[in-house]
């Protein structure tokens, strides 16, 4: 501990106050009870989080983020396992560069892949609005699944699936008997990682939603353009507390280490 | 007719050939180990025959059939990784009972039988345990279980004690060799720890660069090693070319050895323990099998002595229970006797 | 494991990614160079000779640079604290670091209006205090994107850079001590070393971000204050000019692509340099 000195500890207090306090603000705010967004607050209600469940638009781009969420989380899984399996379990010429390949969605800035998708997919191939958006999602959030399911198949031991199949599995069944049950937790984590990316996403939803189907961040935007009472303020805590949810489930599955171990 | 035959065997892992036109045969119940350095190809026999790696040519043949390409999940080998490869998902009994559970044995047969192979091993009450929470010797022992309890037609062992304490290592050796014998069990085992091979094994491969040095029973290889490679592995410290002269081998320096063997080669080569020279002070009747020599280094082992002397033909290592230390540049006489003299082949 | 057919597994994901991000992207990329009858590259030169383009150009760069150094500044001594501190309490900060990262980023942006609006938090207490009269126009500023941005993206900084400083020794500090270093200077010769590969990758996923970043550029910037995102949707979804929004999405593309790359081969020729 002597290494930290009064200052370095001052200045890292300040510094997550810098990362805390404004979501502080934002719960206090929520429950403020007048129509202006104000901090603090004159009294306090909960008006606001009921109001919330009164934003018909809200509700209903709640289920449509939550629709997309997790089929386009389902489709990565069902694309990025296999991939993530070959490219961690094989050594084969070009391999690296296809793991860049797989990650590779993550470099290209998401707007200009939002607007590309929207060219290509709306304009010229003339697929419905869903269609774009569940496409959309599903690519950009496939490194996660990737890179998430790659870093458990990093701690997986080969030679158990060398066990397996010795005692009489197939290749098929040694996965899903052995891979899978000790992939489990990756595959939670990613599941969750890619679901919260998917659902919070904007640049790429912003081009992909149309009349009649959009997303609740994108419904969220527009609300702030034109209103500036506490609902979002109500909703943002609504949705902390279901990112506080997830992040357990993280925590629980993958470790919150691997946040810091890219 | 042998029940396992490796027949001009290749394989390669890209551009390194690992084992070349490799031959090898055991016969039903003999317990055969697999002794060399790393890399000497021992593992990669080991899972040629399990059917991990595919030989790029030859043939393997079990029990008279070709076995060279059956899938591994349709042979009925029994395998003991060097890391055990438990399943860490499952309890030991379903670690114990997944070979069982593939060939689709009634669920009381797995049950009797688990408990069975559980109490030969030593881990009665510890089915319902997670490999996590076992020792590695229990763990160890969970391996055992597993590759026995389908009733393999092989068993084949990779290293698997090399990650025991050295006590624990010695105990289950003994125990290996005894549920072997036990059940009449054809084994093959790779190691590179020579006396826990010696002591457990019927026949001895001792390998190097993929090939077979000598095949043989332990107490052959030990006393007559027949390269310089398996006479080194073995704890054959010194050697010396002879030539033959009108009739008699000689040293490059003109002295006389007589040899217990007369072997016809154009070359020989002999090699000697540090414990089969014998000491003498200066000065003897004998003339042959003689080497005067000089004391450079002596260390104390405890039982005895050992000098590393110089002689006009190079440097040797001599173990003697002297009473005293030899001093250092003190001249003594090196006796060979001629029964503990071996002629090997040269290594390449 | 003899014919290989493991690698078929492979295909779905290939699939995937050349039929949705391939070429889709190519298409765009394409059309900047594509005219009725042939080629040409005439586009990006008249784009720079565009002075308000421009400047919405270098405002973008100019906005990720102070705040990737920002965030290495605050987020340098901050990881370097959390690094030394009980891996028990270590937790507790990974945690406030990856919170924020989890959440909408609509949410965070949103909390920042809330501060810096008119009637904010800010103006509140500069008014309260009298230290001005009117409140400050500090909403839809660079000033707000770059906090916007740093808040966003401080955490990322934070875990690169903890992720590398957690596996530096402190005995190697001691050690350095111990052979007559002061703690500066131990700290600047041993900790400060192995930790610029952190600060690296931390760099680059910050200056990237904020290059790209959308929703807070958007709320916190508004058409006030452009960047090259909110250029591209403006184009393409309020003046349907996409050509123009393509032109935009492909110089975002080519600058993204060169910063990653050109850090890419500093780092590498830098550690090259330090093993050599």
């Amino acid at each position: 501990m002597n290494e930290k000195g009064k200052s370095l500890t001052l200045f890292t207090f300040l510094v997550y106050l810098f990362l805390i306090a404004p979501l502080l603000i934002i719960t206090v705010t929520a429950f403020g009870q007048s129509e202006f967004l104000k901090f603090p607050p004159d009294s306090f209600s909960i008006r606001w989080f009921l109001n919330v469940f009164e934003v018909e638009m809200f509700m209903r781009t709640f289920l449509i983020s939550l629709e997309v969420a997790c089929i386009a989380t389902f489709i990565a899984l069902l694309v990025g396992i296999p991939a993530a399996y070959v490219i961690s379990r094989y050594r084969f010429r070009g391999r690296k560069i296809l793991e860049s390949f797989f990650l590779s969605p993550v470099l290209i800035p998401q707007i200009v892949f939002g607007f590309s998708l929207f060219n290509y997919l709306v304009i010229k191939l003339r697929l419905p609005v869903f269609t774009g958006l569940l496409i959309g999602h599903t690519i950009f959030i496939i490194p996660y699944i990737i890179r998430v399911i790659s870093a458990s198949l990093a701690n997986f031991d080969y030679e158990i699936e060398e066990a397996a199949v010795i005692f009489g599995a197939n290749r098929i069944k040694t996965f899903f008997m052995i891979v899978l049950p000790n992939i489990s937790s990756g595959v939670v984590a990613g599941f969750i990682l890619a679901f919260i990316n998917s659902f919070n996403n904007v640049p790429i939803s912003v081009f992909l939603t149309g009349p009649g189907v959009s997303t609740l961040p994108i419904q969220m935007m527009s609300y702030v353009e034109y209103y500036f009472d506490p609902t979002i303020a109500a909703l943002s805590v609504l949705l902390m507390g279901m990112t506080t949810v997830l992040m357990f489930i993280i925590e629980r599955s993958l470790g919150l280490s691997y946040f810091t171990s890219k | 007719m042998a029940l396992l035959s490796l027949d001009d065997l290749t394989v390669s892992y890209g551009d390194n050939t690992v084992l070349e036109n490799f031959n090898l045969e055991i016969n039903q119940g003999e317990f055969v180990s697999l002794l060399g350095p790393s890399g000497c190809g021992k593992t990669t026999t080991l899972r040629a025959i399990a059917g991990f790696v595919n030989p790029g040519s030859g043939r393997i043949v079990f029990m008279g059939k070709d076995y060279t390409n059956i899938p591994v999940h349709k042979k009925q080998f029994g395998f003991v990784f060097q890391n055990y490869a438990l399943f860490p998902h499952m309890s030991v009994f379903d670690n114990v009972a997944f070979g069982l559970k593939m060939q689709k044995t009634p669920v009381a047969e797995i049950k009797k039988r688990v408990q069975e192979m559980l109490e030969l091993v030593g881990l009665e009450g510890f089915a319902q345990r997670h490999p996590g929470e076992l020792s590695g010797g229990q763990q160890q022992r969970v391996a055992l279980a597993r590759a026995l309890v389908i009733k393999p037609d092989l068993l084949l062992l990779d290293e698997p004690l090399s990650n025991l304490d050295a006590k624990l290592r010695v105990e289950m050796r003994v125990e290996i060799r005894n549920i072997q014998q036990q059940l009449n069990l054809t084994t093959v085992y790779v190691t590179h720890d020579q006396e826990e091979c010696f002591s457990i094994s019927d026949r001895v491969v001792v390998m190097k660069d993929g090939k077979i040095e000598q095949y043989d029973q332990p107490e052959v290889i030990y006393r007559y090693p027949m390269t310089e490679f398996v006479a080194r592995f073995v704890g054959f410290e010194n050697f010396l070319d002879l030539k033959e002269k009108d009739g008699r081998l000689v040293t490059n320096n003109g002295i006389e050895f007589k040899l217990d063997r007369n072997d016809e080669l154009a070359k020989y080569r002999v090699a000697v323990r540090p414990d089969d020279i014998v000491i003498k002070e200066v000065g003897g009747d004998r003339t042959a099998n003689v080497l005067t020599a000089k004391v450079k280094i002596s260390t104390f082992l405890g039982k005895e002595y050992q000098y590393l002397v110089e002689t006009e033909l190079g440097e040797f290592v001599v173990n003697a229970a002297t009473v005293n230390r030899i001093k250092n540049g003190e001249q003594i006489e090196l006796y060979f006797p001629e029964e503990n003299i071996r002629i090997v082949k040269e290594a390449l | 494991m003899k014919y290989r057919l493991h690698y078929l597994l492979l295909i779905p994901a290939i699939l995937f990614l050349i039929l949705f991000l391939v070429i889709p992207l190519f298409i765009t990329l394409l059309s900047t160079v594509r005219t009725d009858g042939g080629w040409t590259l005439s586009r990006y030169p008249v784009f720079f000779q565009d002075f308000y383009l421009r400047d919405i150009y270098f405002r973008t760069l100019k906005i990720a640079a102070i705040t990737t150094l920002a965030a290495a500044v605050m987020g340098f001594p901050t990881s370097y604290y959390i690094s030394r501190t009980a891996k028990k309490y270590r937790g507790i900060y990974i945690i406030l670091a990856v919170f924020p990262l989890l959440t909408s980023p609509v949410v965070r942006s949103f909390s920042w209006m809330i501060i810096l609006g008119k009637n904010g938090i800010v103006n509140d207490f500069l008014v309260r205090i009298g230290f001005i009269g009117e409140p400050l126009n500090l909403l839809y500023t660079e000033f707000s994107v770059i906090m916007g941005l740093l808040y966003l993206f401080l955490p990322l900084m934070i875990l690169s850079l903890v992720g590398v400083m957690e596996n530096i020794d402190s005995e190697l500090l001691r050690a350095a001590e111990s052979l007559g270093a002061s703690r500066l200077t131990a700290f600047l010769k041993i900790v400060l070393p192995l930790s610029l590969p952190g600060l690296v990758i931390g760099a680059s996923l910050v200056f990237t971000g904020s290059l790209t970043a959308y929703t807070t550029p958007m709320l916190l910037g508004g058409d006030k204050t452009q960047v090259l995102s909110t250029l591209v949707y403006k184009n393409a979804l309020a003046l349907f000019d996409w050509q123009q929004a393509s032109l935009v999405a492909s110089i975002m593309v080519i600058t993204t692509f060169t910063v990653v790359i050109s850090i890419n081969w500093f780092s590498g020729k830098f550690n090259r340099g330090e093993a050599g």
